[in-house]
């Protein structure tokens, strides 16, 4: 068991927050919704995992780079 | 009576050669479930087919000879689907399948009778590096570069790769070098062990973060797929050869249509969201462009605001550039940039016609990006487009912002151009574009500020375009797979049966 970061790669504001700790959650599935750039951008898992914590809410602006969740791998 | 000729040496040779680095290393392999070199021969080629070259080589040390059956490499020609290849399957059990003076000789050959006959080359890799102690010292070094064309890529074949252990020296240099290379997950590939590593920087390394699959396949891009088993990556270097020619003289096979494959377009609208704001994954677009299940996506994990895939339309083979707005919201980034540039050099290369679907808001800007380079790759891949002679088709699903709808084939930049009707031709966002024209922000004057969004919208639709033949034609969402199947056959190149000239064939093997 591994844990890693997912981090978003574009800077914008949380506008939905699509699961929580202990989820399971395959690849490329959506963790959260981002607005930026005129569009709601999806932060995907890397890989199949469990969500560890979700470090984001929604309304919070966020940088690219920025820790969204941890996952369990 | 003629006396019987003897043959006994000859077979005795040839059983010890055949096998290979012994019982004992060939039982370790089989617990572990993975191939040995010449099980991964039978996997790959159609069955009886392999003619090995150089079954009877060996070191040319002669204090090491009865311990390298053929050298550790072996080599040879052979068929998949009935179409010849040429391959190097590295025997790890024989001294870790290091490169040596010998086994440097039988690669130099089948690669030369590759170029020559009009063979892809394929190469099993599985390395420990250069042979010790052959290379060290002054006199090693006179055993090295006696191939002055060893790294010589020039794309007359497809070169493919498959990485299925440690992969070091020549495994690794060879992959670099290659149209296509496919990873087993647990393999590594790197210039130097982690052992090596360690030693020499005193940097303690684990294997997988030196050379692993997620490395490679999602930062570095130098894997297109990783796969779980030797069978399945010995499969995917099958799939991708049967998209291309043998040699870069003849137009790629086509292949029959499969049963249903107009059937999946009729549905497409239920993947694209009629919201501007909303994303979508542009692969379900082109699964129901494509010839049913024959897309065959390159980097799916490396700069993934950008698909990058091959398939066939009409049983053509076709190389499709998409921008995916479920990534990034499209938006191109450096990654994005040197996978489309490393696409369009191999589809030229070896005559496939590339359509480009643009979905995008443009390059992505940021430090991150500028520090990397940005706008050098931006035009290494425009010297790229503007060189390339196959067929090139754009379409424009969405949005095509910027100076990246260049780089997407706009203008004079493709043979043809449609958009659908919703396109969108922006220099920027539109609600953007009345900031910064008109200075009017949402939060003070909302009312004037949806009149002016209105306004500077209408002005990027498709029709101003057509009317002045900048794009060929306004096509609904439906009819894309029938109007690439017209355009596709009206693009022929006739005169030169589909072979374009082949400028970008020289340039680099990574960006």
């Amino acid at each position: 068991m591994a844990i890693i970061s997912i981090n978003s790669d574009i800077t914008g504001t949380v506008w939905k927050v699509l699961v929580k700790p202990g989820d399971s959650v395959e690849e490329d599935q959506e963790l959260i919704i981002l607005e930026s750039m005129k569009m709601e951008i999806p932060v995907t898992a890397s890989e199949a995992a469990i969500v560890q914590e979700v470090c984001v809410t929604e309304g919070q602006a966020i940088s690219e780079g920025d820790v969204v969740a941890t996952l369990e791998v | 009576m003629s006396q019987k000729p003897d043959y006994t040496e000859l077979q005795q040779r040839r059983a010890k050669a055949l096998a290979m680095g012994g019982e004992e290393r060939l039982a370790k392999r089989r617990a572990q479930n993975i191939l040995n070199a010449r099980e991964r021969l039978s996997h790959l080629l159609d069955a009886g087919s392999f003619h090995e070259s150089g079954l009877l080589a060996a070191s040319y040390r002669p204090a090491a000879r009865d311990k390298t059956p053929a050298d550790g490499k072996i080599a040879g020609f052979g068929k998949i689907d009935g179409r010849p290849v040429a391959v190097v399957s590295n025997d790890f059990t024989v001294l870790g399948a290091s490169s040596s003076v010998v086994n440097g000789k039988k690669i130099k050959h089948i690669r030369s009778v590759a170029n020559e006959s009009g063979m892809p080359l394929i190469l099993l890799g599985e390395s420990a590096g250069a042979r010790m102690p052959d290379r060290m010292g002054a006199e090693g070094r006179a055993i090295l570069g006696q191939d002055p064309a060893e790294y010589l890529r020039d794309r007359r074949t497809p070169w493919v790769s498959a990485l299925l252990g440690s992969c070091y020296g020549s495994s690794t240099w060879y992959s670099c070098l290659s149209d296509f290379a496919v990873m087993r997950k647990g393999a590594t590939m790197a210039v130097a062990s982690s052992r090596v590593t360690e030693l020499a920087i005193k940097q303690s390394v684990d294997p997988e973060d030196l050379g692993g699959w997620k490395l490679h396949t999602g930062t570095t891009g130098l894997v297109d797929v990783a796969v779980d088993t030797d069978e399945e990556a010995l499969e995917m270097v099958k799939r991708f050869l049967s998209y291309l020619p043998s040699h870069n003289g003849e137009a790629p096979p086509i292949a029959a249509v499969p049963a249903g494959s107009d059937d999946a377009i009729k549905d497409i609208l239920d993947v694209v969201p009629q919201s501007r704001t909303k994303t979508y994954d542009s692969r379900e677009v082109i699964r129901r462009i494509l010839d049913k299940d024959t897309m065959f996506e390159l980097k799916p994990r490396f700069g993934k605001s950008l698909v990058t895939t091959l398939g066939r339309i009409d049983g053509k083979s076709v190389g499709i550039i998409a921008n995916n707005p479920k990534f990034k919201g499209g938006s191109i980034d450096v990654d994005a940039c040197a996978k489309a540039t490393s696409f369009l050099v191999m589809c030229d290369s070896f005559n496939v016609p590339l359509i480009f679907l643009a979905d995008q808001p443009g390059f992505l800007i940021g430090i991150d990006g500028e520090k990397r380079g940005a706008p050098g790759r931006i035009m290494n891949w425009m010297n790229a487009i503007t060189q390339v002679t196959v067929p090139k088709i754009t379409i424009t699903l969405r949005k095509n912002y910027g100076q990246a709808y260049l780089n997407m084939g706009g203008g004079r930049n493709s043979n043809e151009s449609a958009a659908w009707p919703e396109a969108d031709y922006g220099f920027m966002d539109a609600g953007t574009a009345v900031n910064v024209l008109h200075g009017v922000r949402y939060e003070d004057e909302p009312e004037r500020f949806k009149q002016l969004v209105e306004s500077v919208t209408q002005d990027n639709a498709p029709w101003a375009l057509a009317a002045l033949y900048e794009i060929q034609d306004v096509i609904a969402p439906h009819e894309t797979r029938d109007y690439l199947k017209a355009l596709l056959a009206i693009h022929s190149r006739a005169p030169s049966r589909g072979i374009g000239q082949h400028r970008l064939a020289n340039w680099p093997t990574s960006y």
